[in-house]
């Protein structure tokens, strides 16, 4: 199996905090790569360190093959890498609409793409025309989803996309997950364990800024001990 | 007071209104999109004005039609001020993004650079500019006249107000900054070079600072302090407005400056620039992020 | 006598130094301790603002207001109302002190770049009154008070030794008063609070106060140097309220390093000594070099001689020139 994205050994400072330190791991193509860790552990760091809004001090980072550390952050979401953050990034002052439309690298792209977004999202039609700032949480958090699929992205990096929803919610985010596999690779931040469990299929545990471990998902949920030390209570 | 007194000083506050407006949007929105407060965003003002005057005179005896050499020179006073302003982001801002505190010093300095520039250039003392033939003239509005060339300003400003709006609203470019100005990061996350963007609208707010000065120098003159003047005016405007709101930034200039005309009115000009001031103070006190407030926060 | 020995060895360079000031009307004549006066009075200013700026994190573009009012305190007392000299002291300690409680009550309410903007707007109004015409009668309008009669026995021009002295001892007497402050405890936790306003707060420290205090420690400072300014050119013009004298300020924090106590004194002697030889030279353009100094400066050399001695120094120059030469290529192309 082919990794699209590889990260080896990064090391990442945030003013003089040394947040990140040693972190590693690859997200295959066509899987959902899990990063689990208590707070505070480094995930959200990592994402950010990938698409290079906290540049790494050192260590590699490749994106299909290319090294893509020390890119600015544009080029590397122009290289096909999607992000929804933790606090969801919806422009609260611009429409559904054109959250998604501002997310278009290339004239049209929302048209072409309208069968798979509004497929996975068939709420967002409804709420076309209303502000990002009217939106419920759960509906923020589609249209951030929708949003990094309107270009061709082939890796998603999605961080923490269940916190704070009703449980409902939480089925459907998860549904909408195992829906995206189809098309595109998924790297998931998530505390919730149960939600990882069910759709990851590889996952690393973070803890004060390093990988310390590393495995399939499936084998995770056996290992009660491992979850205890490195998850405590979450599981 | 009567009606036409109120009617004329009404005007006169639209007329000194737009002037605000024309140099606050663009501070404001280079505040909320790049979090830089350019203390040199006034200079652009008057870079505007002294370059306009010098070509609305100098090119006198080249064309003697003086509608076409005042509109000559709105264009080169607005060009001149966003040329500058190009310049100073690329090569004075840019580099000091990581370093805010730096930053404000750098445009604070730039500054009072810029206005020793053009006293070295022109002159420490004022100069006065005429107005052009077709505007000289006063209009009847509500049976008292009216000096034409204020109704000029009043319209000018209506206009870019109009463009800018339909900018914001309507183009991908307005959508990518009304986006920034709420969170750039999530901009960049999306593939869009926001810096390109800054430098963009840094040249545009410039621009338009210069247009105003231009508009404003047969209105008021010119003078070095001009800059710092309606700088002053500016930030009340964009205080009270709220930082990185273009909406808000409109309608606050109106406001102060209708306040401006009645307070020179009845008390003095004096008095009522440091009412003005006392009003900003007021309204940072009790509500910091402005009466129409797009962004949190003071930044740094 | 070990103590006193290894007390001298750790101080004879500030000794040393001390004593060459203390020596130097013996050598200099009038001109030159003209000159060491202004430097002296100019230092104390930047050493009030970098009380504010270097330990405190504060950013004022107001800090001439404090000095301005200082130096019209002693215009309008001794001249206008011909107070005795004893008698103006007091005065220009409560006008410093009151206005740096109204400016921190205030402004203090916002941060960073808000405050910068009020207090800019509040000196440029202070400014513009001062300048007014129709207070004329009183401050003098735009040509601002002259001839403000100092007594004789330190008259700035009969009797300068004496106005030397007064000016050193001035500076050596604030130099060891902020140090003081520094090093104290509420020193310490303005520079905690420089560094991390959140947790000083959460640590329980009442933020607002202890910066409402600094401001007007530091707008005391910076009307006594105004005040004894006024005193040494008789005169009282509404440029000591310009923003021109906050740039000064910031001018040679930045200049010595902002954060150090030396730092804004070695600005001073820069500024005013090698200024005074570049203004002869440049003539009226000397306003747009030092401007052009002062961007220079803040791109280049952000944390002044004390700091750029302690780094590497010209890396940020050698970088500029790296973009510069890079866009021009990229334009060729």
């Amino acid at each position: 199996m082919s990794a699209l994205l590889e990260v080896q050994d990064i090391h990442t400072y945030i003013g003089q905090f040394h947040i990140l330190e040693g972190v590693s791991l690859a997200a295959n193509e066509g899987e959902v790569t899990v990063m689990l860790g208590r707070n505070g552990a480094g995930k959200t760091t990592t994402l950010r360190s990938i698409l290079g809004l906290t540049p790494p001090r050192s260590g590699s980072i490749r994106f299909a093959g290319k090294e893509i550390g020390g890119l600015p952050t544009y080029s590397v979401a122009q290289l096909g890498i999607g992000y929804v953050p933790e606090d969801r990034g919806i422009f609260t002052d611009l429409t559904v609409e054109e959250n998604l439309k501002i997310a278009e690298r290339a004239k049209g792209d929302l048209d072409r793409k309208a069968d798979l977004v509004f497929g996975l999202f068939p709420d967002l039609k409804r709420l076309y025309r209303l502000k990002g700032g009217q939106l419920s949480g759960g509906q923020q958090q589609m249209l951030a989803m929708a949003r990094a699929l309107v270009p061709d992205n082939r890796l998603l990096l999605i961080d923490e996309p269940t916190k704070g929803l009703a449980p409902v919610i939480v089925e459907k985010v998860m549904e909408t997950i195992h829906q995206l596999k189809e098309t595109v690779t998924v790297l998931l931040v998530e505390q919730n364990f149960f939600v990882a469990s069910d759709i990851g299929d590889r996952c690393y545990i973070l803890d004060v800024g390093r990988t310390v471990h590393t495995g399939a998902m499936a084998d995770l949920e056996r290992d009660e001990a491992l979850v205890q030390r490195y998850l405590g209570a979450v599981a | 007071m009567t009606l036409e007194t109120l009617v004329n000083i009404g005007l006169q506050g639209l007329t000194m209104g737009m002037l605000f407006f024309l140099i606050a949007s663009g501070l404001s929105l280079i505040f909320g999109l790049m979090d830089v407060l350019n203390f040199a965003h006034g200079s652009f003002f008057m870079i505007g004005a002294y370059v306009a005057w010098a070509t609305f005179d100098g090119t006198a005896a080249i064309i003697p039609f003086s509608d076409l050499r005042f509109a000559i020179a709105l264009v080169a006073g607005a060009l001149a001020g966003g040329g500058v302003g190009a310049l100073t982001e690329w090569g004075l801002i840019r580099p000091l993004y990581k370093r805010p505190i730096f930053q404000i010093l750098m445009t604070l300095g730039l500054a009072y650079v810029l206005t020793e520039v053009v006293k070295v250039v022109w002159g420490a003392s004022g100069h006065s500019m005429a107005r052009p033939e077709s505007l000289s003239r006063a209009v009847d509005f509500l049976g008292r006249p009216f000096p034409a060339y204020r109704l000029f300003i009043i319209a000018l400003g209506l206009a870019i107000l109009l463009v800018v709006s339909v900018l914001l609203q309507r183009s991908r470019l307005g959508m990518i900054i009304r986006a920034g100005v709420e969170n750039g990061e999530m901009v960049q996350t999306l593939g869009i070079n926001v810096r390109r963007v800054f430098t963009l609208v840094f040249t545009l707010g410039a621009a338009l600072a210069a247009l105003g000065g231009a508009a404003a120098a047969p209105f008021v003159g010119i003078y070095p302090e001009i800059g710092l003047e309606y700088q002053l005016s500016a930030f009340v405007v964009v205080v009270i407005g709220g930082m990185g709101s273009f909406a808000g930034s409109a309608v606050a200039s109106i406001l102060v400056g209708l306040a401006r005309a009645f307070a020179d009115y009845q008390l003095s000009p004096l008095v009522a620039q440091a009412i003005i001031v006392a009003v900003m103070a007021v309204v940072l006190l009790l509500k910091p992020e402005g009466i129409f407030g797009a962004k949190k926060g003071g930044g740094l | 006598m070990q103590p006193l020995s290894s007390w001298l060895k750790a101080r004879w360079p500030w000794l040393a130094v001390l004593a060459c000031l203390t020596l130097a009307p013996a050598f200099l004549n009038k001109f030159y301790l003209g000159l060491m006066v202004q430097v002296f009075i100019l230092a104390v200013f930047a050493l009030s603002y970098d009380l504010l700026m270097g330990y405190s994190g504060i950013l004022s573009f107001g800090h001439a207001m404090f000095f301005g009012s200082g130096a019209y305190v002693v215009g309008l007392l001794l001249k206008g109302a011909a107070w005795p000299l004893y008698a103006v002291l007091p005065v220009i300690i409560a006008t410093g002190a009151l206005m740096g409680v109204l400016v921190g009550i205030v402004t203090l309410r916002v941060r960073g770049v808000y405050f910068a903007m009020i207090t800019l707007a509040f000196a440029e109004v202070i400014y513009i009154l001062s300048a007014s015409s129709q207070l004329r009668p009183w401050t003098g309008g735009d040509e601002g008070l002259h001839g403000i009669p100092v007594p004789a026995w330190m008259s700035p021009t009969a009797e300068r030794v004496t106005f030397y002295y007064i000016s050193l001892s001035f500076l050596v007497l604030m130099y060891f008063l902020a140090r003081r402050i520094v090093n104290s405890p509420t020193g310490r936790v303005l520079i905690a609070i420089r560094e991390n306003e959140a947790r000083a707060a959460t640590i329980g420290y009442n933020v607002f106060w202890y910066k409402v205090l600094i401001i007007v420690i530091s707008g005391v400072l910076a009307a006594l140097a105004g005040g004894l300014n006024a005193l040494y050119f008789r005169n009282a013009t509404p440029e000591v309220l310009g923003v021109g004298r906050t740039i000064d300020a910031l001018l040679m924090t930045i200049i010595g390093g902002m954060g150090t106590l030396i730092g804004p004194v070695l600005g001073a002697v820069v500024i005013r000594v090698l200024g005074n030889y570049l203004a002869d030279w440049f003539g009226p353009r000397w306003p747009l070099v030092f401007g052009l100094i002062f961007v220079a400066l803040v791109m280049f050399f952000p944390w002044g001689i004390v700091g750029t001695l302690r780094q590497r120094p010209l890396r940020g120059l050698a970088q500029w020139i790296k973009r510069l030469s890079r866009g021009a290529g990229q334009k060729a192309s």
